[in-house]
């Protein structure tokens, strides 16, 4: 699952080479969007700051 | 600035791209730095930010494609500060090997950085979104090789990742090996970093 991001990314990388722009945008959207999910699974360390 | 200098520059920007991430693989490979999970997400940010400037050098400059790798890079960005904050007050620890002093996410933020600044620099400059002539062969090869050096990383990175954090959603916050398939097909660690 961790390695589903560079997987979307490398997707994204070989659609747009192949000149299918759309679908490159669209493997680029998903990659963040998988990307940011499991930065928030990964982030559930207190910081050591005070607000 | 005309669209083919903007290529070049742009191909020389996916370069410094590829560098970090190959400078981040030798200190994986060759120092036995194993990356923790937020480790690896930064490592998928620098690829989100370089596919915008990718996007430039397939398909000539466009505003939108600097609007990706700066969105890319502050995806990145906001990791990387993250991973600062949990460990910036004194005592807290830190994680990983250090280059010049500094860890590598306080280099990635800064790094980072430097990606949103120079798309922003590029985007002032509106000759080069005027269509123009394609690149003269002879310069066609540093964006051609960026290019297949950025998805050949992205492609390793699948591996190192499947073998650091297997199959699952989660992943040990700080790894202590490869896993592999055995025999028996059961993933056990392989050896501990020194």
């Amino acid at each position: 699952m961790m390695s589903l991001p560079f997987l979307l990314f490398a997707c994204a990388l070989g659609a747009a080479w192949t000149s299918r722009r759309e679908a490159a945008m669209g493997f680029w959207l998903a990659g963040v969007v998988v990307f940011l999910v499991l930065f928030r699974i990964h982030a559930n360390e207190v910081l050591n700051i005070g607000l | 600035m005309t669209a083919n200098l903007s290529k070049l520059l742009n191909a020389l920007g996916l370069v410094a791209i590829d560098t970090v991430l190959v400078v981040a693989f030798a200190d994986q490979l060759w120092f036995r730095d194993l990356p923790c999970p937020v480790c690896i997400l930064q490592r998928a940010g620098f690829i989100a930010a370089a596919f915008g400037i990718a996007l430039n050098l397939i398909y000539g400059p466009r505003p939108s494609h600097y609007g990706i790798a700066i969105l890319g890079a502050l995806a990145g960005a906001i990791i990387s500060a993250w991973q600062i904050l949990v460990y910036v007050v004194p005592g807290s620890g830190s994680y990983g090997n250090t280059i010049l002093g500094l860890h590598l996410y306080s280099w990635a933020v800064l790094m980072f950085a430097v990606i949103v600044a120079g798309s922003a620099v590029m985007l002032l400059f509106d000759r080069q979104f005027t269509p123009t002539e394609p690149l003269p062969a002879r310069l066609r090869l540093l964006p051609m090789m960026a290019i297949a050096l950025l998805l050949l990383l992205a492609l390793a990175n699948i591996v190192s990742t499947l073998a650091i954090c297997g199959f699952g959603v989660g992943c040990p916050e700080r790894p202590g090996g490869y896993l592999i398939i055995n025999d028996s097909l059961s993933v056990t660690l392989l050896g501990e970093p020194s």
